[in-house]
């Protein structure tokens, strides 16, 4: 009983987080301008992939 | 009705995983921790799950996943070397069978820390990961906590789901680890972004930290109370009305003595009398016994090498009758005792060059916490407010681990690694960000692209 409880609980909770990032662009992309590459050169994403960090 | 409730759950994330690819990331994580393979009863058993698990993750990072931004962290190079020097010692095992059973589990721990860290490219990603990661913990914890408050306790008797004590479901591991994720779910409690703070969320948290708070209580591990000693301590340490809150915790204290089993309060009463304990003076043994192994073999003996000792040593023994006491010494003889502290298991195992490697990860890992929260403790930039809480959370979770180690063996506890590879994640990240926001062009070229 206080297993299937804390199971339920726990798994449910972890299946809405993931369900909840299914909807925020910012999981993948966060940038507002340009980025960084690993050889220091800056990168500008096309305009229309520019999205604002989350909360 | 267990194996297809599993089934269900993890159909569902590998589907969640499909339009999200990191997604597939926590899945792993998951399977990690939970180890859902050893709660079910059939069905789950004859599948490789982890191991789907782990190629999912990767492919999708691999095919899908934008790796502009992905840095090689100098940890990641170190957890790389340890994980290399570990395939060494393995090859070289004075016990090659148990050294491989081991190593199977061992390198999968290393290898996914070393990768997770690539994969955490943005704050939400972090988050998430730290989300999944105490929820999971979560699934153990909570089970743990309410049998303990309905009186299911008990030295090696709190069952946690599984008869099988390995992994995050033995006495001890779990109890430091109860204790070591109480910040990060503070934490998450106050800025999270996945559950914004409100009413319900902090009454989830506060309920979960009392259930991981009567970890410690319910599996009797001394380990745990010392934990979370220190751990009071340091979070004191960090509020604003300390004497509001020292008089708070004396009164909780003094409330919650009486409350408490009495065969906890006996079995803490021996934290102070190791002589009289079998436990604690085997470990002196053990201990004694690695540094004398060490000294011969530098290099260590491989994994489970602590299979070799064997030692006879006398332990006090007190009967209590009406009217005296009678103390007697008794002479005992061990055989292959388990190392019983962390710093111990890596030096008897992987030798001096291993306990090297594995003290710079972690108290690289401390620092890089602690400059993290230094540089970002008084910033006005509102978007970088959750830095500084979260490298404390981060650093006093690691601080607990590190004095948990002492007494427990967790050396390569893959639930520690994903903790190292989360704060490798949040440093690179913010690094990264840093770095994004220094940049200024030198030449006009370079300021037509920022315009563009």
């Amino acid at each position: 009983m206080i297993d299937t409880f804390s199971l339920l609980l726990t798994h449910g909770l972890i299946f809405l987080a993931c369900w909840r990032l299914l909807g925020r662009d910012d999981l993948d992309r966060e940038e507002t301008g340009a980025s960084i590459d690993f050889l220091g050169r800056r990168r500008s994403p096309p305009a229309d992939e520019r999205t604002t960090p989350g909360a | 009705m267990r194996d297809l409730f599993f089934i269900v759950f993890l159909a569902g994330m590998f589907g969640l995983g499909l339009k999200r690819p990191f997604i597939l990331v926590l899945v792993y994580s998951y399977i990690d921790i939970v180890s859902p393979q050893r709660l079910s009863y059939y069905l789950l058993n004859s599948i490789p799950i982890s191991l789907l698990a782990f190629a999912a993750a990767l492919g999708g990072w691999l095919v899908l996943d934008d790796k502009a931004d992905c840095r090689f962290s100098r940890r990641q190079g170190i957890m790389l070397l340890l994980l290399l020097y570990c395939g060494y010692t393995t090859l070289h095992a004075d016990f090659p069978v148990e050294a491989m059973a081991k190593w199977d589990w061992v390198w999968k721990a290393l290898l996914f820390a070393i990768f997770l860290p690539l994969t955490l490219r943005t704050k939400l990603r972090i988050e998430a990961l730290a989300l999944v990661m105490v929820l999971c913990a979560g699934t153990i914890i909570i089970t743990g906590g309410i049998k303990t408050a309905l009186g299911g306790g008990g030295y090696g008797s709190l069952n946690l789901m599984v008869d099988n004590n390995s992994g995050l479901y033995e006495g001890s591991i779990i109890s430091t680890v109860a204790i070591a994720i109480i910040p990060l779910i503070l934490h998450l409690a106050n800025h999270g972004t996945i559950f914004p703070p409100s009413r319900w969320v902090r009454l989830f948290a506060y309920g979960f930290c009392g259930a991981c708070l009567l970890i410690p209580i319910g599996t009797e591990a001394r380990t745990g109370l010392v934990c979370a000693v220190i751990l009071a301590g340091m979070m004191w340490w960090h509020t604003r009305r300390r004497m509001l809150y020292a008089g708070l915790g004396a009164l909780a204290l003094l409330i919650a003595i009486p409350f408490l089993p009495s065969s906890f309060t006996e079995r803490m009463d021996t934290i102070s009398e190791y002589q009289a304990d079998e436990s604690a003076s085997t470990r002196i043994q053990v201990w004694m016994w690695t540094l004398d192994y060490v000294r011969h073999n530098p290099l260590g003996g491989g994994f489970d090498d602590y299979l070799a000792n064997s030692f006879t040593y006398q332990t006090v023994q007190k009967t209590e009758t009406a009217d005296s006491v009678k103390v007697e010494r008794i002479t005992v003889t061990d055989r292959g005792r388990a190392f019983h502290s962390s710093y111990f298991e890596m030096l008897g195992e992987q030798g001096i060059p291993g306990l090297m490697l594995w003290l710079t990860l972690n108290l690289g890992t401390l620092v890089q916490s602690a400059r993290l929260y230094r540089r970002y403790r008084d910033t006005a930039n509102a978007q970088y407010r959750w830095v500084a809480p979260f490298a404390l959370a981060m650093a006093q979770g690691h601080i607990i681990y590190m004095i948990g180690s002492l007494f427990v063996g967790i050396a390569y506890q893959p639930f520690i690694f994903m903790m190292i590879a989360l704060q490798i994640g949040a440093t690179t990240y913010m690094r990264r960000r840093q770095r994004e926001e220094d940049w200024r062009p030198i030449i006009a070229g370079g300021a037509v692209q920022t315009a563009r």
